[in-house]
């Protein structure tokens, strides 16, 4: 992992942003900018290799991301579980816990509330959907504090066992939708359809848009409050910066560790159930495809700072809903959206290795 | 020659010419048109308070800082916009504070890091053929099998100036290289100082130690505020002119120094012992107490136990046996948090990665140690006014130079580093305060400021264990003196009965002349 330390933003002592930090954020957002400009220029090139022309191509995009208000929609609700994980992935990334198993706590999160709105189906919406999120914050949870309890009692990194543990989580699902949660007589592994009263209402009549993003945006001001405004914050801050200097301040390596790792887990656990509660209204085999990865890329491209992570998972989102209207419409191969998404990520990760360069003279 | 306000140099033709450098950061004007030339074949010594700007203009030097304005000139060459890299192509090396040395490998091979000619046809015996030449040359006394990470703080110096020696720079800069070594090391440092001067290369010499600067430098340039206070040739000035053109005013008196009686014993240490993983003992039966409005001074060459010693003492470490009290409450089992509330300080000697968090505010870094406890908690919430309204006193208490309480600690000189780590352990009216080098990189009035401010601790019935490799600050704080060698402590002796020569034979393990023992005075 690059040096997670010297990234400093959010309110100072006084409550308001220092003016450092100010400049900070604002070269913050400037970069991102710019390495998002360099991925969609070399993309385009890509692009106009394979024989078609990149600006009919990325106006494609543009309207299948923003075109009407059903591609927002889909956008939004595509967004929201990159926002619940990837902003508990930047919290934990901030106190130096490498965790990468979001994939694996969002399915768990997915397998436990799909559990409970198929047998308690007969409560009031009201209460069997909170109840199912709550199941499924309470699934990732615990999913997560195997690995964290891994690296405290046994000394196993957590990056291997967050890995590990997304393999069996993954397959969790297959196994109990080969088993009692299965829907017998359907050509593929998913659970029958929830009851009516297990589903995530829209916000809005008649429209797709899920309450999702707005746990998502919940959860990104609790975390910002957290990392700023609390002293478990400030434990964060500190670990992430030295061990050393966090021993001297009397932090407790291991009650800290396991906070950020139940945290991220429980925040992936809701970005799990909203999935099934919201969008699929069942379970489906693996329906937390290659989330992981995209929680952790949106940490990192959010420069680990919780209110970023807003735009940061917004980007993903609507990139991945207009990229699949670029296919639909243009021909061009969805799997560009990864290759813009990697370059980003690449050209992100860059300069912020440059800043925090600058930062350490 | 006479000293002048930045009188252009004699020399018509220096290796080293800056001039008019300016760098500012913010409001803060770190160099304003400075001017500082450096012969060849001499040691050229750079002077001047916390936050004058030393480090800045060695840094733009070095082309690790970009100047706002202002030419190089090294060898009759032009520098601009340089990296370090290139820097050192030129022949300048610099001796940072913190050693850029990989614990896990052996001298040689931290030789051999990064350095093309070693890569390219030396093989290890040859490059440890090459140090311990060099080493004998300059008197450096270096292993090239050793592992860094069993070295003391000065060798590890020296294993910097042997990379900078192998690599051919024929300027180095040394940033503050005595503050931490005991009076035989620094004799020992400077001897090697000479030896490389002598050598028809130059040395750009940091320090705040006036006494050194007359042993070694013939040439002087004091900055003061940023700005070019002065440039003299050590024969034509005084101690005396050249603390006023540091600070342009004079000390004031020492706090006076009140007989505290024999108050009861604060903390009670009952044989201490701690060993390694392979059984050898770092520390070996330390018993010691100290009393309430008492200062234990202990003397020690650094790597002797003393930063076992204070850490099994702050709660940092687990001592393998012994136990520690306070007002006869057993603090051996307890933890930091513990011990804080009990009432104990500790100022540790490592700032750049315990005593501070360079990317966090001065306000949060005063927190740093009571941050979940009223008043900085309010609730569940960190309580930041209070924070800030704590930075904004100890900030003008303790004259730390800076942007504000909001500034990042990797902002500051080194010394205003130091005072907040000072500040906040003192600020807090400890019970027991463990200061280790708690004047690291302080400038002479700085030293001064926390020297009384631990007599007032004193004074005010605290008890205070003191640890420092300088000898003359020990003598002078400390109502009883102890040295610490090899892991064991060695004779306490009552301040009266003190002898600077016994404890310096004490400290060297008894193998030392006292002839080595050139004890400074620089607060007189
Ligand atoms: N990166 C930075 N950002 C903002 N201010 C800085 C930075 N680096 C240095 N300064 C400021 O420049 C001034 C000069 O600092 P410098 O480190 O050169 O002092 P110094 O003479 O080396 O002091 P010391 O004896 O304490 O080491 C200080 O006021 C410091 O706060
Ligand atoms: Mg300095």
């Amino acid at each position: 992992m690059p040096s997670l330390a010297p990234l400093p933003s959010g309110p100072g002592p006084s409550g308001q942003v220092p003016t450092t930090s100010r400049g900070a954020a604002f070269r913050g957002l400037f970069s991102a900018a710019i390495a998002v400009l360099l991925a969609f220029a070399i993309a385009g090139i890509l692009i106009l290799v394979s024989g078609k022309n990149p600006f009919v191509a990325y106006w494609a995009l543009l309207r299948g991301a923003f075109g009407s208000t059903d591609s927002v929609t889909f956008a939004l609700n595509k967004s929201t579980p990159y926002i619940l994980a990837g902003v508990g992935v930047a919290i934990c990334f901030r106190a130096r816990v490498i965790n990468i198993g979001s994939e694996g706590q969002i399915a768990v999160g997915g397998v436990a509330a799909s559990w409970i709105a198929l047998n308690v189906p007969d409560l009031p919406s009201a209460v069997l959907v909170p109840l199912a999120t709550i199941g499924g914050a309470l699934a990732g949870a615990a999913w997560a504090s195997i690995a964290a309890l891994m690296r405290l009692k046994r000394g196993v990194h957590e990056v291997l066992g967050t890995l590990l543990s997304n393999f069996v989580g993954v397959l969790l699902v297959s196994e109990v939708l080969h088993g009692s949660m299965g829907e017998p007589g359907a050509g593929f592994p998913q659970s029958p359809l929830f009851p009516q009263g297990a589903w995530l209402q829209p916000l809005f009549e008649g429209s797709d848009l899920h309450a999702g993003i707005l746990l998502a945006v919940l959860a990104v001001v609790a975390c910002h409050l957290l990392l700023w405004h609390t002293p478990l914050g400030f434990r964060i801050r500190l670990l992430g910066s030295s061990d050393r200097a966090a021993a001297y301040a009397g932090v407790s390596v291991a009650r800290t560790v396991l906070s950020v790792m139940l945290l991220a887990g429980a925040l992936s656990g809701i970005a799990g159930a909203v999935e099934v509660l919201g969008v699929h209204f069942r379970l489906i085999q693996g329906f937390s495809q290659g989330f992981g990865f995209n929680a952790v890329a949106v940490a990192l491209l959010a420069a680990l700072n919780p209110v970023a992570v807003l735009p940061a998972g917004l980007f993903f989102g609507f990139l991945e809903a207009g990229a699949l209207a670029m296919q639909r419409e243009v021909g061009v191969q969805s799997s560009l959206v990864y290759v813009i998404q990697g370059l980003t990520m690449v050209f992100v990760l860059c300069a912020l290795a440059i800043n925090s360069k600058q930062q350490r003279v | 020659m006479r000293c002048s306000e930045s009188q252009d140099p004699a020399d018509p033709s220096p290796m080293l010419q800056m001039q008019g450098i300016c760098k500012r950061y913010g409001a803060v004007r770190a160099n304003e048109n400075i001017n500082f030339s450096v012969t060849r074949g001499q040691i050229v010594g750079l002077l001047g308070e916390n936050g004058s700007g030393k480090s800045t203009l060695m840094k733009i030097l070095f082309g690790m800082v970009r100047p706002d304005g202002g030419t190089i000139r090294f060898k009759g060459q032009a520098l601009s916009g340089h990296t370090p890299r290139d820097a050192i192509r030129a022949g300048i090396a610099m001796i940072h504070q913190h050693f850029m040395l990989v614990d896990a490998m052996t001298v040689a091979e931290n030789v051999m890091l990064g350095w093309k000619k070693a890569g390219a046809w030396l093989h290890d015996r040859q490059v440890a053929e090459q140090i311990r030449s060099t080493s004998q040359e300059y008197g450096l006394d270096l292993d090239p099998d050793a592992m860094v990470g069993d070295l003391p703080f000065g060798k590890r110096q020296r294993l910097e100036i042997v990379k900078a020696l192998l690599r051919g720079a024929e300027l180095l800069v040394l940033d503050e290289p005595t503050s931490n070594l005991s009076p035989p090391e620094v004799t020992a440092l400077l001897a090697v100082m000479r030896r490389i001067a002598g050598d028809s290369r130059s040395i750009i010499f940091i320090t705040h130690k006036l006494a050194e600067v007359f042993r070694v430098c013939q040439e002087v340039t004091v900055l003061r505020d940023g700005k070019n206070a002065g440039r003299c040739s050590t024969e034509g000035t005084t101690r005396a002119e050249l603390a006023r053109m540091m600070v342009g005013r004079e000390f004031g008196l020492a706090t006076p120094r009140v007989e505290m009686g024999s108050g009861a014993e604060v903390l009670e240490v009952t044989t201490i012992t701690l060993k390694d993983s392979s059984g050898l003992k770092l520390l070996d039966e330390i018993t010691f107490s100290v009393r309430e409005g008492e200062i234990l001074a202990l003397a020690g060459v650094d790597g002797n136990g003393q930063t076992e010693l204070v850490e099994v003492l702050a709660g940092l470490q687990a001592a393998s046996s012994g136990r520690i009290a306070l007002h006869g409450r057993d603090l051996t089992k307890t933890d930091v948090t513990q011990r804080l509330r009990a009432g104990l300080a500790y100022i540790p000697v490592d700032r750049a990665t315990t005593s501070l968090v360079p990317g966090m505010t001065i306000a949060e870094n005063l927190g740093l140690r009571d941050f979940a406890e009223p008043p900085l908690r309010r609730g569940l919430r960190l309580n930041h006014p209070a924070f800030y309204s704590r930075a904004v006193s100890r900030i003008s208490e303790f004259g730390i130079r800076a942007d504000g309480p909001g500034a990042t600690v990797d902002t500051l000189s080194g010394g205003n580093q130091q005072k907040i780590v000072v500040a906040r352990e003192i600020g807090r009216k400890p019970r027991v305060l463990i200061a280790f080098q708690a004047t690291w990189g302080l400038d002479p009035g700085a030293t001064r400021f926390v020297i009384d401010q631990i007599l007032a601790l004193r004074n005010s019935g605290g008890a205070v264990l003191y640890l420092s490799s300088d000898l003359e600050e020990l003598l002078g704080i400390g109502d009883r003196i102890g040295v610490i060698a090899n892991g064991r402590l060695v004779g306490i002796v009552p301040r009266e009965k003190a002898n600077p020569a016994e404890i310096g034979l004490l400290m060297a393990g008894g193998g030392l002349l006292p002839a080595a023992l050139e004890i400074n005075e620089d607060l007189g």
